[in-house]
């Protein structure tokens, strides 16, 4: 994928293969892709909450944090992200893919 | 600043036995073979007839059609294994015989064959022109390579997380708690009713199984769940330490490790001094507790065991839930889990159910014990280096979902759950996929 004059790789599940190189644009063209034209200021509350947990544990927070500490409901964060918490709304936070039955 | 991924640093890697030599190697993977080929595994080595009729009953081979897809070009790479140590015409003159000895690198190259080109769904033995169970002849080539350390990666990150954490997700019990307790909340709003989601509650009638998913990122099914017990005035808990319906030693060959899982199940299971075991909507679980563990222990359960569906279609049928299937208007089709319905037997009963909670249900076709694979069996949604095939093998489903004209696919697994969304978004289909008690759920009428 070209971001500005970047190529950013992502590995046969569609995660960035390269977690550091994320950024805001990066996280855009991946929300594009998951048929996100425009992030919301929610679409990015939860993306930004999501990477920072990362960043902070190593791991993928569980949805009822995102939901939490965001402030959106269950039902609306699948609305947001329609691949759901994990293939869509942590690849867009430029996570690696969490492991297990996802 | 880049972390590693999750449980990277005492992640196994390929090969946790780099340190055992060829002959030690080899010996393992003789052990595994012998075991797996006792009594009638001997006849599925050795009888294949080569007529190809296979090819198109599987998905993989149908997406990609070369001949290294053939499930019985896969299976011989097993199969060779047994001529050579299992026939004389294999020992005396092994290249005559297409007989290969288990070698280190042969074992290495068998690893993408077994793995990752094959979801072992079992629909090629349903077909195969003499009878075999290919399927399991893959198997037996898993449990070879799980001998020999040679499991991918990922997929035993998933086994020994079961092992260590009780979960496939190294899910905390605290974070266990904090979410069924905010799922809990969510409901009383939504039924307007004080429902309580119990965790390590002793003496009630049902301990139930959840996917480790539905807590760490689709709650939904779990809440759903919970609903429709508390409408049917259900005595059930989950356990806190034990709760996880899935046992990935099914898809890495690894039967010690599957035995293990399904003991630490089955002793909370009797701790709680629960009547019987329910297991939540995954396809596989159902399959490794409900057939394949009492075969792993060499012992029957105390416990009874039967899947939710079993117990949804017996409120209904007892009228202990009352349900408007004019609530769920939209058109819906099934997919049926392969590990549930081929290998499982549970057909009818998910069947049964929709039929009464939604308004148009559309079959797919071909379905029941002769349905395509989505793609994500086998333990492939865990093994990221396969993703590319993954999603190319979910072509025929795809091409039988919009056959249906259906935008909701009810699917009693949350494996196939994540596949058919990836397929979803992959061919921009707009599907919605439910388990089936979320469409329970929905139509549930409350007095």
């Amino acid at each position: 994928m070209q971001v500005d004059d970047r190529n950013i790789e992502f590995d046969s599940d569609g995660f960035m293969i390269e977690p550091a190189l994320w950024d805001d644009a990066v996280a855009s063209a991946i929300a594009s892709e998951e048929g996100i034209d425009e992030m919301s200021e929610e679409h990015w509350r939860i993306v930004k909450f999501i990477r920072e947990y990362w960043l902070e544990n190593g791991l993928a927070p569980p949805v009822r944090m995102m939901c939490q500490e965001v402030g959106v409901g269950l039902r609306q964060i699948y609305k947001l992200f329609t691949a759901g918490p994990a293939r869509g709304a942590c690849r867009v936070a430029g996570l690696p893919k969490p492991d297990g039955c996802v | 600043m880049s972390k590693p991924r999750e449980g990277n640093e005492a992640r196994p890697q390929r090969g946790v036995d780099e340190a055992m030599g060829a002959e030690q190697m080899e010996r393992a993977a003789v052990s595994a073979l012998n075991e797996a080929v006792r009594g009638l595994g001997a006849y599925h080595m050795n009888a294949c007839v080569k007529c190809g009729l296979c090819g198109e009953t599987c998905h993989i081979y149908r997406a990609d059609p070369t001949p290294e897809n053939l499930p019985a070009v896969k299976a011989d790479k097993v199969m060779s294994f047994y001529r050579r140590y299992h026939t004389l015409s294999g020992r005396i003159a092994p290249f005559l015989f297409g007989a290969r000895s288990m070698t280190p690198e042969v074992l290495e190259d068998l690893v993408d064959d077994v793995y990752g080109r094959c979801t072992c769904c079992g629909r090629c033995g349903l077909h195969c022109s003499v009878g075999l169970d290919i399927a399991s002849t893959i198997v037996t080539g898993r449990r070879i390579l799980a001998a020999t350390g040679k499991v991918p990666a990922d997929l035993q990150a998933v086994v020994k997380n079961q092992l260590e954490t009780g979960n496939q997700m190294a899910i905390t019990q605290d974070e266990l708690k904090s979410t069924t307790e905010w799922i809990a909340e969510d409901l009383k709003l939504e039924m307007d009713a004080d429902v309580q989601i119990p965790v390590d509650a002793v003496g009630k009638r049902i301990l139930y199984l959840i996917n480790p998913r539905e807590v760490k990122f689709f709650p939904l099914s779990l809440l759903a769940a919970a609903g429709v017990f508390h409408a049917a005035g259900e005595e059930w808990t989950l356990s806190s330490r034990f709760y996880d319906v899935t046992n990935y030693g099914l898809f890495s060959g690894d039967q010690q490790a599957a035995a293990a899982i399904t003991r630490q199940v089955m002793e909370e299971a009797e701790a709680l001094g629960v009547e019987e075991v329910i297991l939540s909507e995954c396809g596989h679980g159902f399959r490794a507790f409900r057939w394949e563990g009492p075969n792993w222990l060499g012992e029957s359960y105390e416990v009874p065991m039967r899947s939710v569906l079993d117990l949804l279609l017996e409120y209904l049928d007892a009228g202990r839930i009352q349900v408007d299937p004019a609530r769920n208007e939209a058109r819906v089709t099934l997919h049926d889990p392969c590990n549930l319905v081929r290998w499982g037997g549970v057909s009818e009963q998910q069947r049964e159910i929709l039929q009464r909670v939604v308004s148009d249900f559309q079959e797919m076709v071909p379905n029941r014990e002769n349905n395509f694979c989505c793609g994500g069996g086998g333990g492939a949604l865990s093994m990221s280096e396969y993703g590319e095939i993954r999603v190319g093998s979910g072509q025929t489903k795809v091409d039988q979902i919009k056959k249906t004209g259906a935008k909701i696919v009810a699917t009693p697994c949350h494996n196939c759950a994540d596949q058919l969304l990836d397929l979803s978004k992959q061919h921009k289909l707009g599907l919605d996929i439910q388990s089936v008690v979320e469409l329970v759920f929905n139509a549930l009428v409350l007095d």
